[in-house]
């Protein structure tokens, strides 16, 4: 029978260690729960840390030709070595600039067409955004979340609708949050990169997406709100301190 | 003819594999060193070293490996160049300001200089834990430790940085 020491201590060394035994543990002792719990959430902002933002700040202007052992170095230009070791920076430069060119592509934003995309599926699913205080049923929530890796810590506020929906390719967690600027709607965009937040107000609808390091980006917006761009990007940094990621 | 087709050919797909892994690598090597600028330089002459000695990776699936094992040799190297002895963790912070500063959140900016300030020996097995998905096994080969030594490690790493980021650590286990 493990005990609790034991637990925490393989926690610490590795918390999404899968052994059939810690999760038996876990399950059966609240105390370990709830540190699983807090460490499942440092451990996502550990990785959100790590994953520290990558500015194509190398520029190589020229497109060289590949490095050749049959360069004969110009009088006056050099030993070979230097000949070769200027003929190898080259090559590297050309691989730069491809990988320059691809870093900026990878960290550019989308523009306004993916929160157009957002807006759309919004206004296709109307029936998400009424206000209630009743919370869609754990077993839907959990599977819907599942399915994108993540969970959300307790003290999210009450989650009243959560559906798997096909986006750009994917299926991703569409979830609707009560919150005090009313219901609002959340989408995890794991397929999808930012590189800063994108604010948008378009057809009645106003939100943010935030990037997430590591794992894509989160959409939230609200519907014919009062709420202003900066609450609603308050409110998408505190849904997004509750994610835990679970892979 | 032939030959330049053949070259043209194993240039693209090397330049395709460090366009795949240049974020991974930069990561890492920004980690290991802690300095932006020398992060760029190491995996600058990582790259070159990897083209240079690109027909011993035999498997490209093994690339990532292969290529953090270069890092952390051309790493080495550096060091031993530039004899990097002290390291003043104020100063590396102050340093990197921008980038903490930019951090979409203050506590993410608070857990990179937490990070700064661990011992390279458990912030190393921990960035190729969390970061480039190592298991235990694939960390003790790179570091050349034994697998329990590796769990004591990223043990001690995430204890002193749950410790250094004002974690309530009061259910933390003693070693």
């Amino acid at each position: 029978m493990m005990d609790c020491a034991h637990f925490r201590r393989s926690m610490l060394a590795d918390p999404h260690d899968p052994d059939a035994q810690l999760r038996e543990h876990r399950e059966s002792c609240h105390d370990c729960n709830l540190f699983s719990e807090r460490l499942l959430r440092f451990e996502s902002r550990l990785e959100r840390a790590l994953r520290v933002a990558l500015p194509p700040e190398v520029s190589l202007p020229v497109e060289a030709p590949l490095p050749s052992d049959n360069v004969v170095p110009l009088r006056g230009a050099g030993s070979p070595r230097a000949a070769r070791r200027r003929a190898w920076l080259a090559m590297a430069a050309s691989v730069l600039v491809a990988v320059v060119v691809a870093g900026a592509l990878w960290l550019s934003t989308p523009g306004p067409s993916l929160a157009a995309d957002v807006v759309t599926h919004m206004r296709e699913e109307p029936q998400a955004w009424r206000r209630t205080d009743v919370p869609v049923q754990d077993a839907k929530l959990e599977t819907v979340l599942r399915d994108s890796h993540l969970r959300l810590a307790a003290g999210t506020g009450i989650v009243s609708y959560a559906n798997s929906c096909g986006f750009r390719g994917r299926r991703v967690p569409h979830l609707v949050v009560q919150t005090e600027a009313g219901p609002v709607t959340v989408m995890v965009l794991v397929h999808q990169q930012v590189s800063k937040p994108v604010q948008f107000d378009e057809q009645g609808y106003r939100g943010v997406i935030v990037p997430v390091a590591g794992h894509g980006s989160l959409a939230v917006l609200t519907r014919g709100s009062a709420a202003d761009l900066e609450t609603i990007e308050h409110i998408a940094h505190r849904v997004l301190d509750s994610i835990i990621w679970t892979g | 003819m032939k030959d330049q087709i053949g070259g043209n050919q194993k240039r693209a797909r090397f330049q395709a594999l460090c366009q795949s892994l240049r974020p991974d690598l930069l990561r890492f090597a920004f980690w290991l060193s802690r300095d932006r600028t020398l992060a760029e330089d190491v995996v600058q002459e990582t790259m070159l070293r990897a083209w240079k000695a690109q027909d011993s990776l035999a498997d490209e699936a093994a690339a990532k490996p292969w290529f953090l094992t270069i890092i952390r040799r051309e790493y080495a190297r550096t060091f031993e160049r530039k004899r990097l002895v002290t390291v003043d963790v104020d100063e590396l912070v102050a340093r990197e300001e921008p980038m903490l500063a930019a951090a979409e959140e203050q506590n993410l900016a608070e857990m990179r200089a937490a990070l700064f300030k661990l011992p390279d020996e458990y912030r190393e097995p921990l960035v190729l834990q969390v970061l480039m998905g190592f298991s235990t096994a694939e960390i003790a080969r790179e570091l050349d430790l034994s697998g329990a030594a590796v769990l004591t490690r990223l043990f001690r790493a995430r204890k002193q940085l749950r410790a250094l980021c004002g974690e309530d650590t009061s259910m933390d286990p003693e070693e």
